[in-house]
């Protein structure tokens, strides 16, 4: 008999994946992590239910939560990553010669060591970047109390139900706020709009206290299940909202990095939201 | 928690055995709550078979415990839970969280997050305040719409505290509906006890009517619990012949509805016996008192909460005059039997109260700083 898991992020519809192998397998009492091959998608992460990586689409969310905010920045420097475990932002942000220093902050230790031995992919060697420092703590806490400033901030959480919660909380954006330089742009993982349209709305509400231009861009990954995921997007800076494609394509052309998903033109369309998300956020267009 | 080696007949031969009974006694003390997993699988069997191609979810809260929900698990059972601390219960056992439903009607925020966070996406809901705290979770639960139907024959009353009237229905699908709501089904209890199918039946027809006039389909019945046992002589109810008028109901209802059931007590109560021991006796005015070591506040808890008489026995025989049997805490409402017909008993006598597995350990307390009788678990699967 196939062995099957389902997603039971939705009542009355979710994804299934067959199970090749189950190679790892955790259970604290308050949450389950399991990591098992299936043969579309490679070796799947799951949490409580809900996958949060795979091998196969990974590089979709991983390149669009990086390359977007840095590239838009033009002159980023440093680089703060909040959650992030599995190494998929700190590779990609490592690919970026032009960033100086990354700090990444990882409340579970356990997380960065399960993922380097099961989805030694998802960091490719990034762990070990002269330029990484990897901090074990509370995201929230560390924002609270850092001194230190950075050009991008990119929060890589679950979901807002589940332990990501505090990272969702309008105390954890204006934290993160003080933490960025002038002009500095904080990117964050938001959902698949479609199915948690509440999310997005929440979230516009709590960083419009905090930044002057707050929006969303998107990207579809297959197994973020339902259509377009959002990421949200806040920044004092308008106009990086705004580039035209010349101008990414010049720094995308300067920075050498290869790509699979993410292209100038993509970055420029990704800001384009559909009328239903508008709505919900309370914007006419996207402007 | 103990674990004994298979015993067969626990209830039915070792505990009117003196011998055998003082055995168990003197290996893990006294009192004890002696839980006998056979007799719950064949519990389980038997209303399996009163309602065919029902749903049974056991209501956790009855007795939560990891070997009731381990053997319930293995039986293909799904849980009823009302709070973390039971979704944490299931969690350990490693129940699938699709084969669990969330039904209280009330529920804090956080509630509701811990439940979808475990994988339970299947919530009760009766009334407009509660349906609006889904709001914001839309897509991620399914809702069971719970009505009210009273029952004048019932030991506890359920549709006082909750549920709505049967008139207020449409309007309340309507309400969920408006905010992108899906009500995939509507629950009733009936209350505990039931001593006749009649409310039951009535409900299913009345909710059978509910679910025909609505425009979307609803496509769950959840006929909650009530299946009775036979407290006073701890015999089998025949529970074929008190399910025949429900499944008559049933078979009636659309093609589409699936139907669901929370039994809590018809499984657990015969499941479990207790077993105390006389600590002191005394003559007040004309009437003997004995004194036990487990009272109200301990496993026969039920006795306040649940308005629950069990059987009990002792193994002496003689004349037998009125006697109080009360427990072991100081206070004057720890009294277990006020004139039970009981033989002169003797310090170190030992009681066997049978019945015992419903609201009984689940609602003792500490009071005195008594610890909770200790739990011996008998023919747990997967164990040797």
């Amino acid at each position: 008999m196939t062995k099957t898991w389902n997603e039971t992020l939705y009542d009355a519809w979710g994804q299934r994946h067959d199970i090749d192998k189950v190679y790892f397998e955790l259970d604290t009492g308050h949450q389950q992590l399991m990591i098992f091959h299936n043969a579309l998608f490679g070796r799947v992460m799951v949490l409580d239910g809900v996958v949060q990586t795979t091998e196969k689409d990974e590089f979709i969310y991983h390149e669009m939560l990086t390359h977007v905010p840095i590239l838009a920045h033009g002159k980023a420097k440093r680089v703060l990553i909040i959650g992030g475990g599995d190494g998929g932002i700190l590779r990609e942000v490592c690919r970026h010669q032009s960033i100086e220093h990354v700090t990444q902050v990882e409340i579970d230790k356990a997380v960065i060591d399960m993922a380097i031995e099961y989805l030694p992919n998802h960091s490719a060697g990034a762990y070990n970047d002269p330029r990484a420092n990897i901090v074990i703590d509370d995201g929230c806490r560390f924002v609270a109390q850092c001194q230190e400033k950075f050009d991008i901030i990119i929060s890589d959480s679950t979901d807002p139900i589940g332990p990501g919660e505090v990272l969702f909380t309008s105390q954890f954006y204006s934290d993160c706020k003080r933490c960025l330089n002038d002009g500095g742009i904080m990117v964050t993982q938001n959902g698949v709009v479609f199915m948690q349209l509440d999310e997005v709305k929440t979230t516009a509400k709590r960083m419009a206290n905090t930044f002057q231009d707050v929006h969303f861009y998107s990207a579809a990954v297959p197994t973020y299940v339902g259509g377009i995921m959002t990421f949200a997007w806040s920044t004092d800076n308008k106009a990086l909202r705004h580039l035209d494609a010349n101008t990414v394509r010049e720094r995308f052309k300067a920075s050498g990095i290869k790509t699979r998903y993410y292209n100038p033109d993509i970055h420029v369309a990704s800001f384009a939201l559909p009328q239903y998300v508008l709505e919900a956020i309370g914007k006419a267009d996207n402007s | 928690m103990a674990v004994a080696t298979a015993s067969s007949g626990l209830f039915t031969d070792v505990l009117f055995d003196e011998g055998k009974t003082r055995a168990i006694v003197e290996q893990h003390g006294s009192p004890l709550l002696l839980l006998d997993c056979d007799k719950l699988a064949d519990q389980y069997r038997q209303l399996s078979a009163a309602l065919p191609g029902v749903g049974l979810y056991y209501a956790v809260k009855a007795f939560p415990h990891a070997a009731i929900v381990n053997t319930l698990n293995r039986l293909g059972a799904g849980f009823d839970i009302a709070s973390t601390g039971e979704i944490n219960l299931l969690r350990k056992q490693k129940v699938n969280p699709r084969n669990t439903i969330h039904t209280h009607p009330i529920k804090k925020d956080k509630d509701i997050r811990d439940a979808l966070r475990f994988g339970c996406s299947t919530f009760v809901v009766d009334n407009p305040a509660e349906i609006a705290k889904f709001r914001q979770y839309s897509h991620r639960v399914g809702l069971l719409l719970r009505v009210a139907f009273r029952s004048p024959d019932c030991s506890v009353d359920l549709s006082k505290k909750f549920g709505c009237s049967p008139e207020e229905v449409p309007a309340l699908l309507k309400a969920a509906n408006q905010l992108g709501l899906h009500v995939k089904g509507l629950s009733f209890h009936v209350g505990s006890q039931s001593t006749s199918p009649g409310t039951h039946v009535a409900a299913i027809e009345a909710c059978s009517r509910l679910i025909a006039e609505y425009e979307v389909p609803i496509r769950i019945l959840d006929i909650g619990g009530g299946f009775p046992v036979d407290y006073d002589h701890a015999g089998d109810i025949d529970i074929q012949a008190f399910c025949a008028p429900i499944r008559a109901a049933l078979a009636k209802l659309p093609e589409h509805v699936e139907v669901i059931a929370e039994p809590g007590r018809y499984l657990i109560a015969p499941a479990a016996a207790a077993i105390t021991t006389v600590v002191g006796k005394a003559l007040r005015g004309d009437q003997p008192w004995y004194y036990l070591d487990d009272g109200v506040y301990g496993m026969f808890s039920g006795r306040i909460y649940d308005h629950a008489r069990y059987p009990l026995h002792v193994f002496r025989t003689g004349p037998q005059r009125p006697s109080a049997l009360v427990g072991p805490t100081c206070d004057s409402i720890d009294v277990i039997e006020e004139a039970l017909d009981l033989p002169e008993l003797e310090v170190g006598d030992l009681v066997v109260g049978r019945m015992m597995g419903a609201y009984t350990a689940a609602t003792a307390t500490t009071f005195n700083s008594l610890p909770i009788p200790r739990i011996v678990v008998f023919n747990e699967p997967g164990r040797d």
